[in-house]
């Protein structure tokens, strides 16, 4: 059984909708599925959510909460959940949009609406994966980030001294929810850094210490700015980093590019991460202190 | 007390009380279901070990337990992947570890030595290359050559050439790094490598030097 499906089966199993989904989750209760909102259902029918990917904008997340029901909860279509491969993209398709279109389809009518990030603050697979769902039949509203909407938020999670895991988590939370944490977690001076997107598999970030800032694109996201490219590649030099990206995801470029100049690690997963993956971060992160 | 590189097509066993090492094709150490080590490295030595080892560290410690120099690149060519570390005063400035794209190289161009017959001890370098994305790609490649009418031999070593121009490549081309793994006893590999700089082979035994260290 691998660790997802082990995950899944012992955390999960007794919040499992008719879809094999897992909602609905309160906030805390599993920091995996934590980006599900808490809620209360009213007027729809029990298991009706609405997916977004991507860091939309808030106004149209809002919009559409209006639209469709403010108590419908929001659910992440990025993170896996355990859905069925749908077949429907190519094996060599980034496992974060597969799990997009595999996670929609494993919803069904159950998915209201689909809030889809498809301008340069996700990607054009991203923007494709939009398209198809349309073209499949669902409700599909379209976000475009525009650096006038920039957000100047603090890096409170990105530089606090937590499991990289839950901080990961708690930054992605950000999208739905950005109001402040109190109490603030504490933070720290860098030991290392981790680089990229929250990745498909999470176990690839119990490697690394507490004391890992988080950079790239998911600093972004809590910086409130999702296609700020400056942003994105702004890394401390002197801080050893993991730059991680899914395979098949244009942000490999990137992260080539940045782990040469900084005598980083370039690290890319396709769906889980196997013994191999796991021992290089391993010995990365040991040999690099 | 014995230690173990057990690789994914060769394993190498080293028994620290009498100095015997034996080398053994993976295959035939898998069906010896018994067989345990104090300390191990690998990928198919986990569930054989009382300690296993990571083999990037087990490489690095192996390196600077053979290697003098103070700045150094050593890089190990396996059957299913490449591990790299480069370092500086004697410190891990740089490693890497070539999974997925660009693996398994090692065990293909054994299985295409042996289906045709190569001799790797008498086999000459090739000027020519063909692209060897990974091992299948590259394994294509060589089909190809063959139906264009070259010999097997010259395709074969094609594909050589194109191995070490992926594994100069992967460590960032420097003007001299040292070679750990059975391609030191390949004279094709090494004279094909030696046409971009210099190499230094360090012979099979470099990750068992490294475990010896961590005993220490």
């Amino acid at each position: 059984m691998t660790w997802s499906r082990r995950f899944r089966a012992s955390k999960t199993a007794r919040t499992r909708n008719r879809h094999g989904l897992t909602y609905p989750v309160i906030r805390g209760a599993s920091k995996r599925f934590s980006r599900l909102s808490k809620i209360t259902m009213k007027k729809h029918p029990a298991d009706t959510v609405i997916g977004y990917f991507g860091f939309p904008r808030r106004k149209i997340l809002r919009e559409t909460r209006e639209r469709f029901g403010p108590d419908l909860p929001l659910v992440d279509l990025d993170v896996d959940m355990g859905a069925p491969d749908s077949g429907i993209l190519p094996a060599t398709t980034c496992r974060i949009v597969a799990n997009v279109v595999d996670n929609a389809l494993s919803l069904g009518s159950a998915l209201a609406a689909v809030v889809a990030a498809v301008g340069e603050d996700k990607c054009d697979r991203g923007r494709h994966a939009a398209f198809l769902l349309r073209k499949m039949g669902f409700s599909v509203i379209e976000s475009r980030f525009p650096e006038e909407e920039f957000e100047s938020r603090p890096l409170v999670f990105s530089r606090a001294r937590l499991p990289l895991r839950e901080k990961i988590d708690r930054i992605m939370a950000t999208v739905v929810d950005p109001s402040a944490p109190d109490p603030a977690p504490a933070s720290c001076e860098p030991t290392h850094g981790f680089w990229g997107v929250p990745p498909h598999d999470f176990r690839i970030l119990d490697l690394f210490p507490e004391t890992t800032h988080v950079y790239g694109w998911t600093r972004c996201v809590e910086a409130g700015r999702p296609s700020d490219v400056e942003l994105e590649c702004r890394v401390d030099d002197a801080i050893p980093t993991i730059f991680f990206t899914q395979s098949f995801c244009a942000k490999q470029d990137l992260a080539h590019f940045l782990a040469e100049r900084h005598r980083g690690l370039a690290v890319d997963c396709h769906r889980e991460i196997n013994d191999s993956i796991l021992a290089k971060v391993e010995a990365f992160v040991r040999l690099s202190r | 007390m014995k230690i173990a590189d057990c690789g994914s097509t060769y394993s190498k066993i080293l028994d620290l009380d009498s100095g015997a090492l034996e080398i053994v094709a993976t295959k035939e150490l898998v069906r010896r279901k018994s067989e345990r080590y104090e300390v191990a490295t690998g990928h198919c030595a986990r569930g054989r070990c009382a300690v296993y080892r990571n083999e990037l560290i087990a490489l690095a410690e192996g390196g600077l337990a053979l290697v003098a120099d103070g700045d150094f690149s050593l890089v190990d060519v396996g059957g299913r992947d490449i591990k790299f570390v480069r370092l500086k005063g004697r410190k891990v400035e740089k490693l890497d570890w070539n999974l997925s794209c660009g693996s398994t190289t090692g065990a293909t161009l054994e299985l295409l030595g042996n289906y045709y017959d190569i001799d790797f001890s008498t086999l000459p370098p090739s000027d020519r290359w063909v692209n060897v994305t990974c091992g299948v790609f590259g394994m294509e490649r060589v089909l190809e050559q063959i139906s264009l009418g070259t010999s097997p031999e010259e395709s074969v070593a094609m594909f050589l050439h194109g191995l070490v121009r992926n594994v100069i490549d992967f460590i960032g081309r420097p003007a001299h790094f040292y070679l750990s793994g059975g391609f030191c006893e390949n004279p094709c590999f090494v004279l094909t490598a030696e046409r971009y700089c210099r190499v230094t082979p360090l012979g099979r035994t470099v990750l068992l030097e490294g475990l010896k260290k961590g005993l220490e």
